[in-house]
C-alpha cells in the first residue's frame, strides 16, 4: 500500500523522525518497503498483511505506530453542519438483504459545484497512487485513503424514485460499470438499485448510469457494511477487483461506516460547495455485541517463552484500542470492529509479541525425549530408487508432471501406464501441461529429446517421481523410477552406439540395486515401444518394468533425433520383491573353467541355452557367464556363435582335469544332439 | 685391515646405485664416480696397491678385483633397467584419459534437501510424505482457509474434477500427521507442490520442504532457536538470522524470517537487492484453529510450523540463475553436481 509520510504524520502526536517511525513500524510487522522522497513529502510502500484491513489507510497505520511507541494519535474531527432539509424527504433507503448488507449509510449533499479538486488534495492521492477524477469522487477516495473506508457517490437525479434499494440482483440483470464493460449479473450478486434497475455492484463497482458528472448538483454518498463473502465471491465471478471490493472482501469496519459518510459529507462541502442535508440514512444503527477475548499473562509468557512485562503488555493492548481490564493474572480485551482479525488468545499472543519485539524473545531449542528419527511413508522407497540411478551413472532429471494430452497418450501405451483413466487438470496453465503424466516417460523422454537436439553425443538420464491414475473415481499415485539411455556408450568406445543390451545392463544394475532379483525377461508388445526391441520384466508373474527402444510414431512427437533407450520400473512392486542377502559359505576348492563355443540358430534364446547346458551338466557346474557373441562371415545369417565360460567347481573336493574334460564333452554331446547345435 | 677401504667403496656403491634406480642420467654419474677411466674411486684403489706392504699385496688385490666385478656386473644391470623403462614410458602415456565407469549425479534440488533432511534427522525429525492430489480439506479447510477465504487467492490452484486439487504446499502433510501420530510430533516434510504462476522466479511445479514440532511446551523461543540452528548448519554459521512478523492463516503469530545475504555476509549486492538480507523461510506457531481441526486440545499442546521453498535454496546454495532450469532435464547442467557429497 503507498501512503504519504506527511498525511500519516497528520494523524500523530509526537512523532519520531521518519527512519525511527519506519523501523518501529517495520519491526512490528507493517513492512515499509519502499520510501521514495515526494518534495517535503515522502512516499512509502507498506506491506500490510492481508490480515489487517485495518491497517491499509494512514490513520489504521498511525494507530500501529502509537502501539510502536510512535506518539499518540490525534482525535478524529468531524465539523459538519446540516441544512434544514430533513434527508429522509431527499431519499428513501430500503435494504431488502440485510445479511448481504449489515449496514448501509447515506446522506445527501445538496448544491454541488462539480470540478477539478485543488492541488494539495490532488497531490496526497497521486502520492497514494490514485487517479484524480473530480472533486466529488476525490473527496470519497480521501476518505478511503483516510480512514479506509469504501464509499460511492450517486448523482441523485439518476436515481429513479430517489431511492435506494439493496437487493439481489434478478438472473441476467445487465449493468454497464464505470469501466464500460456491460455485464450479466446473476441472483447471488448484491447489487445497489434504484426504483427501475441496478446503480452499483455492491461493494465492487458502480454503474455508468448513476455516475458524478460536471452536471452533477446533488449527491448521494453511500457508506455500506456489506458481507465479506458476498463480495467476494461477485467480485470473482465478475472478475473485477477494486479498492473496494479488496477491503470489503477482508472485513469492514462496521462503526466506520457512519463516520467515513460524514467525514466525506464535510469534505465535498467543503471543495464543491453546498449544503448536507438533516441526518443520515441508516439501514441499522445498531452494533453487535462486541467479542471479548479473555487470556492470562502467564501463558502468554509461557507460549513466547521468555517473561513478557505486564506494562509493556497493557500499554500495547490499550494503544491498539482493545480496551484491556487486568484481574491479577487475568486480562479481558474488547475487541472493536476494526479488528476483524482477532478471535482467540493467540491473537492477541501475536498482537504483544509484535510490540515486544520477535527479536528480544531469547531462542532456546526444544527439549524433547530422545526418539530416532526415520524415514517415513514412500521416502524409503524413493531415496533407495535414487542411490541406484545414480549407482548406473545417470543423471538424475526433475521432469514435470503434468504433460499436453498428445504426449500422455503417446507414452500411456504400456502395461505400466494404462493402469486407469488419465487424470485432467481443469483449469491448466496451457495446453502443454493439460494432463497428469501416467508414465515418467511422458518428460524423461522429453528431456532426453532436448539433450539430442543440443548436440549431446550421449544421454544417460533418470527419474524417480510419482504417476497418477483415476480408478473407481479415485486418484492412485504410484512412484516409478525411469532411465533414458542414448548415443555413445563410454570414453574409448565412441563410435559405439548404445543398444538393447546397454539398456538392460542399466535396468540390471537398478534392479540389483534395489535388491531385486529372480526376474525374468520376456519379449513385451507395449505400443510405446519398438515392435520386436523392447521386453518387459516379470517377477512372480507381476510386470514390474518394459524396457526397449523408444517407438518411432512416439519419437516423432517428441522430436528425438536419435535412437532412444528406455526403461520404466514400478518402484513399489519392484521393491516388494526385494530381498536382504545372507551369507554364503566362500568356495574351498578351486574353480576350473572350460570355455564353450556355440553355433546355433537366432531363435534359440540364451536363457534357454543357458538351461540346457545346465541341465546336460554335473551338478558341479558353478556358473555359465557370457564370453562373446560372433555373426559375421563364416556364420549363416540366421545363426550365431555365442562363446560362454562354464565355471566347474566340487563343494567337497577339487576337480581332476580329466574328469572334468569327461563331463565337458558329455555335455556337448548331449547339446548337440537335444538342441540341434554345433561346436566351430 | 688393509681391505678396510675396498669394504667400505663396496657399500657406498651398492647405495648410490640403488638411489639412481632407473634414472639413466644419475646411474651414469654413479658410474663415473665409482668406474671413471681417469678418477674413479676404483682407480684410486688401484693406485693404493701400489703403496702396500708385500705381505697385504695379495688379499687386497684379490678383495679389489671382486669389488671390479661386482661393480661392472651391477652398473651394466642398472643402465639396461634405465633403458627399458625410458621405452616403456614412451608407450604408456598416462595423460590419456581413463576408461572411466560413469558417475551419476543427483538433482541439486536432492541434495539441498537431503542435506536439510539430514540436519533435521540428528535432530531426533521424522521425514514424512503424503499424496501429491488432495482433497480441499487438508490443502485449505484444516489449514484456517475456509472456502472464500482471500488467502486463496495467493495460492493459485491447479483443480481436478470432484473437488480434488494439486496440493498448493506441503501442509497437508502436517495435518495428516497431527491426525493420524501420537504426541510429540517432530517431522520435516519436503515434497513436490503445484500453483498455477510460470515466469523467472515460478515454476507451475516446484518444492517444499516443511517443519512441524507439536507438543506439550513447545514455545516461540523453540521456534527461534531451531531455525537458527538449521540455518547455521545449512548455509554459515556466521549468518544472522532476523524474524519479522507476518501472517498466514495457519500460523499465530507468524514470522518471515530473514538470513544475511550468503553472498555478500550483509554487505549488499545483487542478489539481495542491495539490502544484506534474503527472505528464506515462513514461520510461526501452529494457529489453535489448525491444532483444533486435528483434533488436539490447543489448552494442552502448542507447536511451531516452518518451510520454505527447496528450489530457491538451491539456487542460492549453487548459485543458479533460473528456477526454470532445475526443470529443463539439460544434463549439462545436472552433470555439474557429480561432486556434491550426498
Ligand atoms: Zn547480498
Amino acid at each position: 500500500m503507498k501512503l504519504s509520510l506527511a498525511w500519516l504524520r497528520d494523524h500523530l502526536e509526537g512523532a519520531p523522525s521518519a527512519d525511527e517511525l519506519a523501523k518501529r513500524l517495520t519491526a512490528c510487522g507493517m513492512n515499509v518497503e519502499v520510501r521514495e522522497p515526494a518534495g517535503p513529502d515522502e512516499i512509502w510502500d507498506v506491506d500490510v498483511t492481508t490480515n489487517r484491513p485495518d491497517a491499509m489507510n494512514h490513520r489504521g497505520l498511525a494507530r500501529e505506530a502509537v502501539a510502536a511507541a510512535c506518539g499518540t494519535l490525534k482525535p478524529l474531527a468531524i465539523n459538519i453542519t446540516e441544512g434544514a432539509t430533513p434527508v429522509g424527504t431527499l431519499a428513501r433507503l430500503t435494504v431488502e438483504d440485510a445479511q448481504g448488507c449489515p449496514r448501509y449509510c447515506a446522506r445527501v449533499v445538496r448544491g454541488v459545484k462539480v470540478g477539478p479538486s485543488p492541488a494539495w488534495l490532488v497531490e496526497r492521492l497521486q502520492r497514494c497512487g490514485v487517479r484524480p477524477i473530480n472533486n466529488v469522487v476525490d473527496a470519497t477516495n480521501c476518505v478511503l485513503l483516510d480512514v479506509g473506508h469504501p464509499l460511492h457517490a450517486f448523482d441523485l437525479a439518476f436515481l429513479k424514485g430517489q431511492e435506494i434499494r439493496v437487493r439481489r440482483a434478478h438472473a441476467g440483470e445487465p449493468i454497464t460499470t464505470l469501466d464500460g464493460v456491460e455485464r450479466k449479473l446473476t441472483a447471488d450478486d448484491l447489487v445497489i438499485a434504484d426504483a427501475s434497475r441496478a446503480v452499483a455492484v455492491a461493494g465492487v463497482m458502480g454503474a455508468a448510469n448513476s455516475e458524478i458528472a460536471p452536471s452533477t448538483k446533488d449527491v448521494l454518498i453511500e457508506s455500506a457494511y456489506f458481507d465479506a463473502r458476498s463480495v467476494r465471491l461477485t467480485a470473482r465471478r465478475l472478475g473485477l477487483k477494486t479498492e473496494a471490493s479488496h477491503r470489503f472482501e477482508r472485513g469492514a469496519d462496521r462503526a466506520m461506516a457512519r463516520t467515513a459518510v460524514d467525514l466525506a459529507a464535510e469534505l465535498i462541502v467543503r471543495l464543491a460547495g453546498g449544503e448536507v442535508a438533516a441526518g443520515v440514512l441508516d439501514s441499522n444503527p445498531d452494533l453487535p455485541a462486541p467479542h471479548e477475548i479473555p487470556f492470562s499473562l502467564s501463558r502468554l509468557s509461557a507460549f513466547v517463552g521468555c517473561e513478557i512485562p505486564r506494562e509493556l503488555t497493557l500499554r500495547v493492548l490499550t494503544a491498539l484500542e482493545l480496551a484491556p481490564r487486568i484481574v491479577g493474572d487475568a486480562v479481558t480485551c474488547t475487541v472493536p470492529t476494526h479488528r476483524v482479525d482477532l478471535e482467540l488468545a493467540e491473537d492477541l499472543y501475536e498482537e504483544v509479541l509484535r510490540h515486544f519485539g520477535y527479536e528480544n524473545v531469547p531462542s532456546v531449542l526444544p527439549s524433547a525425549a530422545m526418539k530416532p528419527g526415520a524415514r517415513l511413508g514412500t521416502w524409503p522407497l524413493t531415496e533407495r530408487g535414487r542411490d541406484a540411478l545414480t549407482a548406473v551413472g545417470a543423471a538424475e532429471a526433475f521432469t514435470y508432471a503434468f504433460v499436453s494430452e498428445e504426449i500422455e497418450a503417446a507414452t500411456a501405451g504400456s502395461p505400466l501406464a494404462d493402469r486407469g483413466a488419465v487424470v485432467a487438470l481443469d483449469n491448466p496453465l496451457s495446453a502443454r501441461m493439460a494432463v497428469m503424466r501416467r508414465s515418467l516417460l511422458a518428460g524423461l523422454a522429453e528431456a532426453a529429446g532436448g539433450n539430442l537436439r543440443r548436440g549431446a553425443e550421449r544421454v544417460l538420464l533418470g527419474e524417480v517421481g510419482r504417476v497418477f491414475f483415476e480408478k473407481g473415481g479415485k486418484v492412485a499415485e504410484e512412484e516409478r523410477l525411469a532411465v533414458a539411455v542414448a548415443g555413445a556408450v563410454g570414453p574409448w568406445d565412441a563410435l559405439r552406439q548404445a543398444d538393447f543390451l546397454d539398456l538392460k545392463g542399466v535396468v540390471e544394475a537398478v534392479l540389483a540395486e534395489l535388491g531385486v532379483s529372480g526376474t525374468a525377461w520376456r519379449h513385451a508388445t507395449a505400443p510405446v515401444l519398438a515392435a520386436g526391441e523392447q521386453a518387459e520384466v516379470v517377477r512372480d508373474g507381476c510386470v514390474i518394468a518394459i524396457a526397449g527402444r523408444l517407438a518411432d510414431a512416439v519419437s516423432t512427437v517428441f522430436d528425438i533425433p536419435a535412437t532412444l533407450w528406455v526403461a520404466e520400473i514400478d518402484l513399489t512392486a519392484a521393491v516388494a520383491a526385494a530381498s536382504v542377502p545372507t551369507f554364503e559359505p566362500l568356495p574351498r576348492f578351486p574353480a576350473v573353467t572350460a570355455d564353450l563355443t556355440v553355433r546355433h540358430k537366432l531363435t534359440l534364446p540364451y536363457d534357454q541355452l543357458v538351461a540346457a547346458i545346465t541341465a546336460a551338466a554335473p551338478e558341479w557346474l558353478e556358473a555359465v557367464s557370457p564370453v562373446v557373441r560372433y555373426r559375421g562371415e563364416g556364420v549363416a545369417s540366421d545363426e550365431v556363435k555365442t562363446t560362454v565360460r562354464l565355471t566347474y567347481r566340487h563343494g567337497e573336493r577339487s576337480l581332476t582335469q580329466d574328469e572334468v574334460n569327461a563331463a565337458h564333452f558329455a555335455l556337448m554331446d548331449r547339446l548337440g544332439r537335444e538342441l540341434a547345435v554345433s561346436f566351430s | 685391515m688393509a681391505t678396510e677401504p675396498l669394504e667400505r667403496a663396496r657399500q657406498e656403491f651398492l647405495a648410490a646405485l640403488t638411489e639412481a634406480g632407473c634414472d639413466p642420467a644419475r646411474v651414469e654419474a654413479v658410474r663415473v664416480r665409482f668406474a671413471g677411466r681417469r678418477s674413479g674411486l676404483l682407480r684410486e684403489l688401484e693406485d693404493a696397491l701400489k703403496a702396500l706392504p708385500r705381505e697385504a699385496k695379495p688379499g687386497y688385490g684379490k678383495a679389489l678385483n671382486e669389488l671390479k666385478t661386482l661393480v661392472e656386473e651391477r652398473l651394466a644391470a642398472a643402465q639396461r633397467a634405465a633403458e627399458d623403462a625410458g621405452i616403456q614410458r614412451q608407450v604408456l602415456d598416462v595423460t590419456l584419459p581413463g576408461r572411466r565407469p560413469v558417475t551419476g549425479a543427483l538433482h541439486p534440488v536432492t541434495l539441498v534437501r537431503r542435506e536439510i533432511e539430514e540436519i533435521f534427522l540428528r535432530m531426533g525429525y521424522s521425514v514424512a510424505d503424503g499424496p501429491e492430489v488432495e482433497d480441499d480439506w487438508h490443502n485449505f479447510g484444516a489449514l484456517n482457509m475456509p472456502p472464500d477465504h482471500p488467502a486463496r487467492d495467493t495460492q493459485d490452484t491447479f483443480f481436478l474434477k470432484d473437488g480434488l486439487l494439486l496440493r498448493t504446499h506441503t501442509s497437508p502433510v502436517q495435518i495428516r500427521s497431527m491426525e493420524t501420530m501420537p504426541l510429540p510430533i517432530r517431522l520435516i516434510i519436503p515434497g513436490r507442490v503445484y500453483r498455477r504462476d510460470s515466469d523467472l522466479r515460478h515454476s507451475p511445479m516446484f518444492h517444499q520442504v516443511e517443519g512441524l514440532v507439536v507438543g506439550e511446551g513447545i514455545t516461540f523461543g523453540n521456534l527461534k532457536a531451531t531455525l537458527e540452528a538449521f540455518v547455521h548448519v545449512l548455509f554459515d554459521p556466521r549468518l544472522a538470522v532476523r524474524f519479522r512478523p507476518s501472517f498466514f492463516p495457519f500460523t499465530e503469530p507468524s514470522a518471515e524470517v530473514d538470513i544475511t545475504c550468503v553472498l555478500c555476509l550483509g554487505a549488499g549486492c545483487g542478489m539481495c537487492s542491495g539490502s544484506g538480507w534474503i527472505e528464506i523461510l515462513g514461520a510461526g506457531m501452529v494457529d489453535p484453529r489448525v491444532l483444533s481441526a486435528c483434533k488436539l486440545d490447543p489448552e494442552r499442546v502448542s507447536g511451531f510450523a516452518f518451510g520454505c521453498g527447496l528450489d530457491r535454496v538451491a539456487l542460492l546454495k549453487y548459485r543458479l540463475p533460473d528456477l526454470r532450469l532445475l526443470f529443463s532435464g539439460d544434463e549439462r547442467l545436472l552433470r555439474q553436481f557429480e561432486g556434491v557429497a550426498r
